[in-house]
């Protein structure tokens, strides 16, 4: 019990002094101590296994924490505690309450089993970069330039320019297919007449919330002012019902040569 | 004086008797004894205090924190004015008209998937709970303590329960969940007082059949006929869940709708809502039950808004379709059978190099409950139009999961669907994502649900207008309740880890 530990105290020490986590290939296995990951994958089984899959290679629609960024730049949980503590609204994960202690067996759990699923040599389970490569660039760059109209809004040597560079694999698909967090731009006018623009924040039936270009947030009851939402990820919702799965193959081996 | 005395011993009868079949068969207004409220599933009350006219006065009676990190999933129980809710582990009996605790059951730490509990069953003054690890708890309504504990399935294997149980007669009966390795779904009935099995049914054969699917994991509570004295139930994806190829042909009963005798468990009829499912879409939405008149026919009906997209209304004397129709955007079928089930097209399985799939994996609904207004003869659905992306390869091997599966974009909108027709009469947009929430209708035309920004929204069952709205400051996950207790009509709701009950104002 002593040995590993100590090894694991040594490494917990080190690897801060490196600053940024070192690249995915050149990434050491970081050891933790056998109970430490016991204690993790207990936890792990009983909150995180059933959208994150047992294996937290991905589960029911909880994403493969084993290839997530986050967690290769993770540092001993300093970015997977904030996400579990805060959770994902957005992505709809809750946010859990753990302590330090149990932070730190999660975070050991899952950097354990990263490096288990790295050593799967070929036969690693999930979605790997080289199995979007089924799709025909020519055929993905008519679609952009034609039928899809992406060209309408983007551009091969503007703001997709580099678009390889920033994202890869599953990620880039996943943009490309639906652009998640893209903000709208609601205007809203006053029964005065005044009108204030921002991109925005909150919205439902009953309420628009917006931030204004100074950070000020503003908000009113929908059925106290007049409302019009500039909404450009709404092109690519109405592509969803248009592509057939070899325009998405296509368009992917298009995009993979922005750089 | 005497009046007095029969009416203090009506009141101790009553306290005493807890529930009974016929309270379960016909509910009184003051309860809700079933996780459906009653036997039929339609999530529909009697009640009329609340109207489309009044709706808009309508406030807080009180609130219930359970300081829980799990939020609250459970459809609460309503009997002798005592309310019992859950979360995994957990266990609470609130006084209805204060909303204060009366007692609190907590089950030991345990190692199953923690991921829901639906609520409680209860069968005269006993409650019949079901935790993470797959035991049976039988407990006693008036303290909470434990009577017994079985264990009705092996979680060592993988298995995890979350349903509430169904009581029909003395039969107490139970599904359980699983889709992590594996394992045959079942049904098992046990007796009320000891627990013992009385008979259990099985989905799908056992593991290691060759060319045969495990799963149908039976993870929601089914609906009940006592004339036709036939249970339906709805049974869940098959595994492996995303490769289908170890499993080929139809995968019964998977992704089905079964009647099944609560007597003995034997099998009357069954019907595939999606069958050889490679996408995770269980059937075990509700299986609605509807008595009323079809294309001139008056009709004993079985009505279903399944996850993989499809409404179907079918005949419950014998599970043959009526009507087989979409009620959103769905890309993964060829088209429909003649026994009304959709014909899979194998270009959708899940592939390496990925499938756009319509819905996605969560599904066009989920286990929330839907409800049927017998006036309007709308079926009120929680829908989910949305995309999703499927990946399968050989590396993923030939158990539980093999596969991945990711969301792409979806929104929420509660769809008003016409049973005769299966035509979309209104909708309702709820935002984005999704919203989750169960719906309940009234019969003075009134309906609640929640939005995705953690509303709870009263609307017009005729026409889907919004009559009412509070923030609740989390997503409804579950599905709201009716009862009346000294003359008020509440509606019981839940957001986060928080109850609500919400009723009028007291008439000065």
């Amino acid at each position: 019990m002593l040995m590993p530990l100590t090894r694991w105290l040594l490494l917990a020490t080190v690897l801060p002094l490196f600053g940024q986590a070192p690249k995915l290939a050149a990434a050491p296995a970081t050891f933790f101590p056998p109970a430490l990951v016991e204690a993790g994958k207990e936890q792990f089984t009983q909150a995180c296994a059933f959208c994150h899959g047992r294996d937290a290679a991905g589960g029911e629609e909880g994403p493969d924490l084993t290839r997530s960024k986050l967690v290769t730049d993770d540092v001993n949980g300093n970015l997977i505690g904030p996400v579990v503590r805060n959770g994902r609204a957005d992505h709809g994960m809750p946010a859990f309450n753990v302590s330090q202690k149990e932070l730190d067996s999660l975070a050991a759990f899952i950097h354990t089993q990263k490096s288990f699923m790295e050593s799967q040599k070929g036969g690693r389970r999930g979605v790997d970069v080289s199995d979007l490569q089924t799709g025909n660039l020519e055929a993905g760059k008519a679609y952009f330039n034609g039928t899809g109209k992406c060209y309408t809004c983007h551009s091969s040597t503007g703001d997709l320019g580099d678009i390889a560079k920033r994202f890869e694999g599953l990620k880039l698909m996943e943009r490309m297919l639906y652009p998640r967090g893209a903000k709208a731009t609601a205007t809203v006018t006053m029964p005065s007449g005044e009108t204030a623009t921002g991109t925005v924040f909150y919205r439902d039936e009953f309420t628009i919330a917006i931030t204004e270009k100074s950070g000020r947030h503003r908000s009113w009851f929908t059925d106290l002012v007049k409302v019009s939402i500039s909404d450009p990820a709404q092109a690519h919702v109405d592509l969803l019902a248009k592509y057939s799965d070899d325009d998405i193959h296509n368009l992917m081996a298009y995009l993979q040569t922005l750089k | 004086m005497r009046l007095i005395y029969l009416a203090i011993l009506s009141i101790t009868c009553a306290a005493a008797q807890g529930v009974t079949q016929k309270l379960l068969t016909n509910p009184a207004p003051d309860s809700w004894p079933g996780y459906h409220g009653d036997y039929s599933g339609r999530r529909h009350s009697n009640l009329t205090q609340i109207t489309p006219e009044n709706a808009g006065g309508l406030q807080l009676a009180w609130a219930y924190q359970t300081n829980q990190t799990n939020a609250l999933k459970c459809s609460p129980l309503l009997v002798d004015g005592v309310l019992y809710i859950t979360v995994p582990d957990n266990v609470w009996a609130v006084d209805a008209r204060s909303g204060h605790m009366i007692w609190k059951y907590t089950y030991p730490a345990n190692k199953g998937f923690h991921i829901g509990s639906r609520g409680v069953a209860m069968y005269g003054n006993w409650l019949y709970f079901m935790t993470p690890d797959a035991h049976l708890i039988s407990l006693n309504a008036s303290d909470g303590k434990v009577r017994w504990d079985i264990p009705v399935a092996d979680s060592k294997k993988g298995y995890w329960t979350t349903m509430t149980p169904m009581v029909v007669r003395n039969h107490v009966i139970v599904g359980v969940s699983g889709d992590f390795d594996n394992l045959t779904g079942f049904l098992r009935s046990v007796d009320p007082e000891t627990g013992k099995t009385q008979w259990k049914w099985d989905a799908t054969p056992p593991a290691g059949t060759p060319n045969a699917s495990t799963g149908g994991m039976t993870w929601m509570t089914g609906t009940y006929d006592p004339d036709l004295n036939l249970i339906y139930w709805g049974t869940g994806n098959p595994t492996p869940v995303l490769r289908g190829k170890s499993r080929p042909g139809d995968d019964l009963y998977t992704c089905s709708i079964v009647a099944l005798n609560p007597d003995n468990g034997k099998l009357n009829w069954a019907f595939q809502p999606s069958p050889h499912d490679t996408h995770d879409w269980d059937a075990v939405e509700t299986p609605v039950l509807v008595d009323g008149d079809f294309h001139g026919q008056q009709r004993k009906m079985l009505m279903q808004t399944s996850r993989n997209g499809y409404f179907f209304v079918l005949d419950r004397t014998n599970g043959k379709s009526l009507l087989t129709t979409t009620f959103g955007p769905t890309n993964w079928a060829k088209g429909v059978d003649a026994k009304g089930q959709p014909i899979p097209n194998p270009d959708k399985d899940p592939a390496p190099d990925g499938r756009l799939i319509a819905p996605d994996e969560g599904g066009m609904t989920n286990y929330r409950s839907p409800s049927f207004d017998p006036k309007t003869g709308l079926f009120l659905v929680d829908a989910h139009p949305s995309y999703g992306i499927y990946f399968a390869k050989p590396s993923d091997g030939e158990f539980g999961w093999a596969g991945a599966d990711y969301g792409v974009w979806g929104k929420a909108v509660l769809e008003a669907i016409d049973y005769r027709t299966g035509k979309i009469k209104w909708s309702h947009e709820l935002g984005p994502n999704g919203s989750g929430a169960g719906v309940l209708t009234t019969d003075s035309g009134v309906l609640f649900t929640g939005d995705n920004g953690g509303n709870v929204i009263a609307m017009s069952t005729a026409d889907g207008k919004t009559l009412w709205h509070a923030g609740e400051g989390a997503g409804m996950q579950s599905s709201p309740i009716a009862y009346e207790l000294d003359g008020r009509e509440y509606i019981v709701t839940s957001a986060g880890s928080v109850m609500f009950a919400w009723t009028l104002p007291r008439k000065q």
